[in-house]
């Protein structure tokens, strides 16, 4: 939804009804309408004008012929009023916010920009400290039917926990290292233990 | 750039010629101050971008005024903010929501909106709901900015990943990876074992609200520190001369891989405060000596370099009459004072955990009269008043077996604001 708007990067927009149409696609993509208002949702030529003389959007110095080329900071400059309105602010408080930001700043408080692949590392490394540990294997095959133990090649011991419950552990088994991983592994061996009673 | 300005003080501006002794040296850092000019960004705004997560507690045991607080002090935060930052709130009991995702700060209303329906229930998930926080700030990673976790709670982490050290471990470990936490706690029922050093290494700064009515004024430091934040992973290594050692620093700071001091953050206009005791041998009257060389790391918020600052202090020697008649340094002395009472704050907390509570008194009187006697000339200066107020008020309620928890926490902040943040007035 939001990619909509990145494409338009680099583009040009010659005379104010091509304009009008490209923004006017791109306000109801982004759903930029204002809920109950009295502002126009769809930004028309007229509105634009005016937008134009209020000097929320800037007037744009490359022409062909006549007609104004408006290019991709004047439709970020646009949507990102139509965004502000939506959201019931001042044209004063707008004009303020959006005069003399760079694209990029635009994209910003429009948020289009990112999550930008924004795969960082502080977000894998939180990403890490909530997923179980990733040796461990799936709850499913955590507790084997007791024929297969037999046709495995290695040994297994088992351990008693408490009259009524044991552990089979195979004999390359290598207990957690972290405390982090017990707790989750303590976790899924509860959840087991819990699905077998219902 | 313009670099921080490093000053030195003793307690006499020389030193008495022809014996060997001990000399306290008041080290202070001052980052200039935040102009809107002295930067070459383009766009530079005065401060930079802030990319925060709040992770309010809401479990059972907030209801009433400190929810209230909390929510009001969320809201607050939000009227601060600037539509360039970027704020999500993330609640938690034993369940975590995400509030609000993270978001350019325009639509203020909405978000107070939302902020005011929080209300209390359950338990508390804290390291989830911290992890939670951290990914909103971590997906929107404000390179120049500030990405920063605020938690805050009332209570003990019972739900999911408990333990401290591993919990303390991740905050650095966040922090090393760009986002910063900072901690908030509320009342005398959260562990401030766990919270202190959360924040401590997790580069932020933590808060202790007595009463729910601080909340906001915490808020308000709070985030005038991270828009004031001149450099962040600030170190200082202090390197004796030839014929002098270091005794002590008073200050308390984790060491650094290569053993140099672990500074926090610094803040633009805001003097840190360091101590050190130096052993330095006979010398003759009339002489000159270079007594330290100080390196002092840092990487300043808006670049990605790491800058270095190197200062040498050099000190004259005189005979004992002229040191004598020279003017003293009340701002050494107090500093000095203030660093060595929050070393009795915290053996004062010892001796309260080992359950010998009249050694507690005892120490925390002695820090008393000690104060009174090293800060006589100066007694009516505010900040020698409100340490020694401070210091009765604690050393009072030492009796009280219901004030345990709550004398414990003033006690820890109190040193940890005067050892670590270097802010010895507060």
């Amino acid at each position: 939804m939001t990619r909509g708007v990145l494409k338009e990067k680099g583009g040009k927009y010659v005379g104010l009804p091509e304009f009008a149409r490209v923004s006017g696609q791109l306000v109801s993509e982004l759903q930029l309408e204002q809920q109950r208002g009295t502002v126009t949702s769809v930004p028309d030529e007229r509105t634009i004008r005016y937008y134009l003389a209020e000097g929320l959007i800037q007037t744009p110095e490359e022409k062909q012929g006549t007609a104004s080329v408006f290019n991709y900071l004047n439709l970020l400059q646009l949507l990102t009023v139509k965004k502000l309105q939506a959201e019931h602010l001042p044209i004063r408080k707008i004009r303020e916010l959006v005069a003399g930001k760079s694209e990029q700043e635009l994209e910003t408080l429009l948020g289009v920009r990112g999550p930008s692949g924004k795969n960082t590392e502080a977000k894998r490394y939180l990403e890490s400290l909530l997923a179980p540990a990733p040796s461990a294997p799936p709850i499913e095959t955590a507790a084997a039917p007791p024929q297969q133990l037999d046709a495995s090649p290695h040994s297994w011991q088992r351990v008693e926990i408490e009259p009524g419950l044991e552990l089979h552990v195979r004999s390359d088994y290598a207990p957690p290292a972290t405390t982090g991983k017990t707790r989750s592994l303590l976790e899924r061996a509860i959840h087991r233990l819990r699905r077998l009673r219902d | 750039m313009e670099y921080p300005k490093v000053e030195f003080f003793t307690t006499r501006a020389k030193l008495e010629a022809g014996r060997e002794q001990t000399v306290d040296v008041l080290i202070r850092i001052t980052p200039p101050a935040l102009s809107l000019d002295h930067r070459t960004r383009p766009n530079w705004k005065g401060r930079p971008d802030l990319n925060l997560s709040l992770v309010m507690d809401r479990s059972g045991s907030m209801e009433g005024e400190k929810m209230i607080r909390a929510r009001e002090a969320a809201m607050f935060c939000v009227d601060l903010m600037l539509p360039s930052d970027r704020l999500s709130v993330i609640t938690f009991d034993d369940r975590i929501e995400v509030l609000f995702p993270s978001e350019p700060v325009t639509n203020k209303q909405a978000m107070k909106d939302l902020i005011a329906r929080v209300t209390a229930r359950g338990s508390t998930a804290l390291h989830e709901a911290w992890v939670r926080g951290g990914l909103t700030v971590s997906e929107r990673m404000v390179d120049q900015g500030i990405n920063r976790v605020v938690l805050i709670t009332d209570g003990l982490a019972n739900v999911g990943v408990t333990s401290t050290d591993e919990i303390v471990t991740q905050s650095m470990g966040l922090f090393q990876r760009g986002v910063s936490t900072s901690t908030i706690g509320i009342g005398a029922d959260f562990n401030e074992d766990l919270l202190m050093p959360m924040a401590q290494s997790g580069g932020g700064n933590a808060w202790h609200v007595v009463e729910p009515d601080d909340m906001q004024h915490i808020f308000q430091t709070e985030l005038e520190g991270l828009i004031a934040q001149f450099a962040h992973t600030v170190s200082l290594s202090l390197i004796p001369a030839d014929g002098v050692r270091i005794v002590d620093v008073l200050n308390d700071f984790d060491l650094t891989k290569t053993g140099r001091y672990r500074l926090p953050n610094l803040q633009a206009g805001s003097p840190f405060d360091i101590v050190a005791q130096l052993r330095v041998g006979a010398e003759e009257a009339g002489s000159q000596m270079r007594l330290l060389d100080l390196r002092l790391g840092f990487t300043p918020q808006d670049a990605k370099q790491a800058e270095v600052l190197k200062q040498a202090h050099t000190i004259e020697f005189a005979s004992a009459t002229v040191v004598e008649n020279s003017p003293v340094n009340d701002e050494v002395i107090k500093a000095v004072q203030f660093l060595m009472n929050a070393c009795a704050r915290n053996e004062a907390m010892k001796r309260m955990d080992a359950g010998d509570y009249a050694g507690a008194e005892a120490v925390l009187g002695s820090a008393l009269s000690a104060t009174q006697a090293a800060c006589a000339s100066f007694a009516a200066m505010p900040a020698v008043m409100e340490e020694c107020a401070s210091l009765q008020e604690t050393s009072m309620s030492l009796k009280d077996r219901l004030k345990d928890k709550m004398n414990r926490k003033k006690l820890a902040y109190a040193a940890y604001t005067r050892q670590t943040t270097g802010k010895l007035d507060q």
